[in-house]
């Protein structure tokens, strides 16, 4: 017997490749976004639809955000362009200089 | 002894008296003329025998006797001389009474009483007093008064049957002759009115004969409009009653009009009495068909209409609500009605009855029994949104369509979540109108709402339904497949199915709200990306493989996934789907915990999936997928030793069993085994092969494969399978006589299988209804309770609650957990002790938990059960009984 595949309809969640958890780990909770405590994957306050349009954003301190939350927060002047995690000034890592091209 | 004063006065009365009837004549010759007109007049008053004729009698002599008597002032009392006279003689009378009643009796025919009455009048007008004498109305009516008095006292009971008879007789007679309007032309049964009217039994009797009208009325309507329900009956009603019915009515109660405008206003009274009893007689008969009538609906406007008009006239509100609100509870409101034709008549109802009562008074009282049982039954809120959304098998007038229609009608009014303001009367409308009159003092007199509206009011949220509605999508769009046009033919309509899905949802998001349906929205957004990452893939893989790897190409471009953002599904998360399926299926429990992973699909699916994952990394860097294996499905061309070719589409599971027997086949032929049977694995073996799912799902599968004749189970040895590389010769003679043996012997696999697989009913549906949710949720607040009663001991149950409110999202109502509870013990996880303390209850229970039996195997059964009470939504069991030490 031989058995071929014509067609596969699968299906398959996506998740942001945060590179701290494997993902195929059964940690399904994932993270949540340090400032809106809202998983990556759904979308900051703000916007109604998650992936490509809720973008992450990535610190030299490794701590992710949504791109959105985070750079609300660098907005206002009390955030002296820190981290809000661990005070640090916020700075974009070098290897990962732009986050989510969006196609 | 007497006095001289009084016999002077006697005297004196004597000589007057004596002075009257002499009337001042010589001697006594005036007191003889007296005493001969005396004599005259009462001969001839005489009342006599029928066939006694009354002599001829000189009318000048008569009459001057009658005036020498008035004369004398003596006529009263000849009148009352005349009286007795006739009383005496009214023996004469009685006996033909009592003839004729006892003829009547024997033979029950109205014609004998026609004849009495006819006899009758014979016996009144021989014995009145001669018309020629002209006596004065004071003695005729006296007389008739006599007649009939003395009449009415002889005549038995059984008279009143015998006349109601002829009354009806005569009524059906003058019915049948139909005949130009008017009442002077010569109706057959004008004498005998005639002969009732000089007898005085129309008066008497009036009752009988109003009954008799109201009787052929009934008998009428209920021939005539009984299941007759198209067309209104009511001003066919009226025109029958005046043809047929007026005409009788004018003998009766428009006797003596002179002219057609005086017998109209004499008609009046009576001719709105019986109006009304037709209406009244509809109406009954309306409110004992309304469930069917309901049912029909709307081929049965008409008798809504008519029912509408009765009401107007007839106060029979009340009763058509207890009738309505009696044949719900005993035709619909039971466990065999199927929800959706609960919902169906509860929409037709609210329509029906909104024609017959606007303000919507009637459909309140109706409608609140159906509700609250609406509210009880598990797949309510499943049905009306499967409603909602719509099957394309639906029929066309899903609730949807009204929706469409109202909205384009009162300009899209979303559902609002009950708000105080709106129950309070604006009383600055200048429209205002007070409440109707038989409104409870619970009936808001709301804007007349959509059917739908009316429908999602029945809970008191409409979260339940947005969560609903999100599931129902999300199963509908998970089956349509990922076609993109650049590779295959877009034969599916993917991208149409896509945008009907759109416009449900638009319609809907104009009922719950654009944020409600948010989730809804990424939903779709999703399968528009997905058609769009899977095309651009396609094309990578295609150019690749044209530059390098042919072989993979052909694979690759099979793989069509639907990616989803996982917090926006129901429930897609895979522990769920895997946690689930545990609690499913406990003997598998231990496997379970030690292979957590769940099922994973072998062999060319996970080349297929891993070149797919790779290619969407290079596309979207920053993402990675992971793949659902039990959601989806698969097409395969199986292609057989015997060069048979099949192609089935088939679920994910089914796929992975089917490609475990396919590398077990190339194994075989790599290791140059000697390969006539075909691929075997047992059962165990495909289970681990499986990634250790558990063993219903795969039994399951193998049922499949075992009706499309691919696989069989091996003779001789239970839970082994092999492939069917040959077709099954003696399955191809049709079964018959000859082979024998392995016929049966398949059957028998298939029913051993069949059997198994129905004993674990692992049918569950590919995403997780909102039931098994709230289940779910449950098991994340056991953890609270266990270690609230591991730390404090007993606690009673509303303790627990008020502590859980604490607990975040918890939304659980006593009710609720007290049911979880009970299935906790059940379990033997935790027991019951009554306390006696007094408290509102008197009887309290106290919650602790069994430390020493709580295991990680009665824990699962424990959730086993609850998912299972959850499923069957069994929400009346109580807790209050067998508690154990």
């Amino acid at each position: 017997m031989k058995v071929t595949i014509k067609h596969w309809h699968a299906v398959a969640q996506w998740r942001w490749d945060t590179g701290k958890s494997e993902p195929n780990s059964d940690d399904s909770e994932g993270d949540v976004c340090g400032i809106c405590r809202v998983p990556f994957e759904g979308c900051c306050p703000t916007c109604k639809m998650p992936g490509d349009d809720c973008p992450l954003i990535w610190g030299e301190c490794t701590h992710i955000f949504h791109m959105h939350c985070l750079l609300k927060w660098l907005g206002t002047a009390a955030s002296k362009q820190q981290c809000p995690m661990d005070r640090r000034t916020w700075g974009m890592p070098t290897k990962f200089s732009l986050v989510a091209v969006p196609c | 002894m007497a006095s001289d004063a009084l016999r002077s006065q006697v005297a004196a009365k004597w000589q007057e008296s004596f002075a009257r009837l002499n009337r001042h004549e010589p001697g006594i010759a005036g007191l003889v003329r007296f005493s001969h007109a005396w004599n005259v007049a009462l001969a001839v008053l005489r009342p006599r025998r029928l066939d006694e004729l009354k002599e001829d009698v000189d009318i000048e002599l008569v009459r001057s006797a009658f005036a020498v008597i008035n004369g004398g002032r003596r006529l009263p009392f000849l009148l009352e001389t005349f009286l007795e006279e006739l009383k005496k003689r009214y023996w004469m009378v009685g006996k033909d009474v009592e003839e004729y009643m006892a003829r009547f009796e024997q033979t029950e025919n109205a014609e004998v009483i026609r004849d009495l009455v006819l006899r009758l009048v014979a016996w009144f007008k021989h014995w009145a007093p001669l018309p020629e004498l002209r006596l004065g109305s004071t003695i005729y009516s006296a007389y008739t008064l006599s007649f009939q008095t003395h009449l009415f006292s002889i005549v038995p009971p059984s008279f009143a049957t015998g006349f109601k008879a002829l009354v009806s007789s005569t009524l059906s007679a003058s019915a049948s002759t139909t005949k130009s309007h008017g009442h002077d032309t010569d109706d057959p049964n004008a004498p005998i009115w005639q002969s009732f009217e000089t007898l005085g039994l129309i008066d008497r009797y009036e009752s009988i004969i109003a009954t008799v009208g109201y009787e052929f009325i009934e008998h009428h309507v209920l021939d005539t409009c009984t299941a007759e329900w198209s067309r209104p009956m009511l001003s066919e009603l009226r025109d029958w009653m005046s043809e047929k019915v007026v005409p009788w009515m004018l003998l009766i109660y428009a006797r003596g009009a002179t002219n057609a405008e005086e017998a109209r206003s004499m008609l009046q009274g009576v001719g709105s009495r019986f109006d009304f009893h037709i209406n009244k007689t509809l109406c009954d008969l309306r409110t004992k068909e309304i469930f069917d009538i309901i049912i029909d609906f709307p081929e049965s406007n008409g008798a809504l209409m008519d029912l509408k008009d009765c009401l107007q006239r007839v106060d029979q509100r009340p009763a058509l609500v207890k009738a309505l609100r009696q044949a719900n509870r005993k035709r619909l409101l039971h466990p065999g009605a199927d929800t959706k034709l609960i919902l169906s008549q509860y929409v037709a109802t609210i329509k029906c009855l909104r024609i017959i009562d606007p303000p919507g008074v009637l459909l309140f009282k109706v409608a609140d029994p159906i509700r609250r049982y609406l509210r009880d039954r598990p797949d309510t809120i499943r049905c009306i949104v499967a409603n909602l959304v719509g099957d394309d098998s639906d029929s066309p007038d899903s609730l949807l369509d009204d929706t469409i229609d109202s909205t384009s009608g009162s300009g899209g009014g979303q559902i609002t979540t009950t708000n105080p303001a709106h129950l309070i009367d604006d009383y600055s409308d200048p429209n205002w109108d007070p409440e109707p009159i038989d409104a409870g003092p619970e009936f808001r007199a709301n804007k007349p709402q959509d059917v739908l509206s009316t429908l999602v009011s029945i809970y008191d949220s409409q979260d339940l339904f947005v969560k609903e509605v999100q599931i129902l999508l999300a199963q509908r769009l998970l089956s349509i497949p990922i076609l993109s046009n650049t590779t295959v033919e877009d034969t599916n309509g993917t991208t149409e199915r896509i945008e009907k899905e759109r416009r449900t949802l638009e319609i809907l998001k104009l009922r719950f709200g654009e944020m409600a349906l948010g989730v809804c929205e990424v939903m779709l957004k999703d399968m528009t990306d997905s058609k769009r990452i899977d095309s651009h893939i396609q094309n990578q893989l295609s150019l690749s493989s044209s530059s390098s790897t042919p072989p993979s190409s052909a694979d690759i471009n099979v793989v069509h996934p639907t990616i989803i953002s996982h917090h926006f599904w129901p429930s897609s998360d895979p522990s769920a789907f895997s946690s689930l399926s545990n609690q499913h299926h406990h003997q598998q429990q231990q496997n379970q915990q030690q292979s957590s992973s769940s099922f994973m699909l072998p062999g060319q699916f996970k080349t297929l999936q891993s070149t797919y994952l790779s290619q969407f990394t290079k596309f979207k860097p920053d993402k990675t997928l992971r793949f659902l294996p039990n959601l989806g499905s698969v097409t395969l061309l199986i292609r057989f030793e015997d060069e048979r070719e099949m192609e089935v589409q088939v679920g994910a599971i089914e796929a992975g069993v089917l490609e475990l027997f396919n590398m077990k086949g190339e194994e075989e032929v790599e290791g140059d085994v000697e390969n006539k049977e075909g691929a075997m694995l047992s059962l165990d073996e495909l289970i681990q092969g499986l990634g250790g799912i558990d063993k219903g799902s795969v039994l399951k599968a193998l049922l499949t494969w075992i009706d499309y004749g691919v696989l069989e189970e091996v003779e001789g040895r239970e839970g082994m399978f092999r492939v069917l590389e040959v077709e099954n010769d003696r399955k191809r003679e049709g079964g018959g006589g000859g082979g024998g043996g392995g016929g049966e012997g398949e059957e028998r696999t298939r029913q051993a299988v069949a059997a198994h697989v129905h004993a674990q009913e692992s049918n569950l549906p590919p995403v997780v209804s909102a039931q098994q949710q709230q289940a779910d949720q449950m098991r994340v607040y056991w953890k609270f309770i266990e270690g609230m009663l591991t730390n404090l001991g007993g606690l009673p149950i509303d303790r627990i609650q008020s502590m859980l409110r604490f607990a975040p999202g918890y939304d659980q109502s006593v009710d609720q957990l007290s049911m979880f509870l009970d299935a906790a013990r059940r379990e033997g996880v935790v027991v019951f002790r009554e306390a006696t303390q007094k408290n509102k209850k008197n009887i309290e229970h106290f919650v602790r938990p069994v430390k020493s039996q709580i295991t990680t195997e009665n824990l699962n059964s424990f959730f086993d059960h609850v998912v299972a009470i959850y499923l069957t939504g069994a929400r009346g069991l109580s807790i209050f009984h067998a508690p154990t030490g």
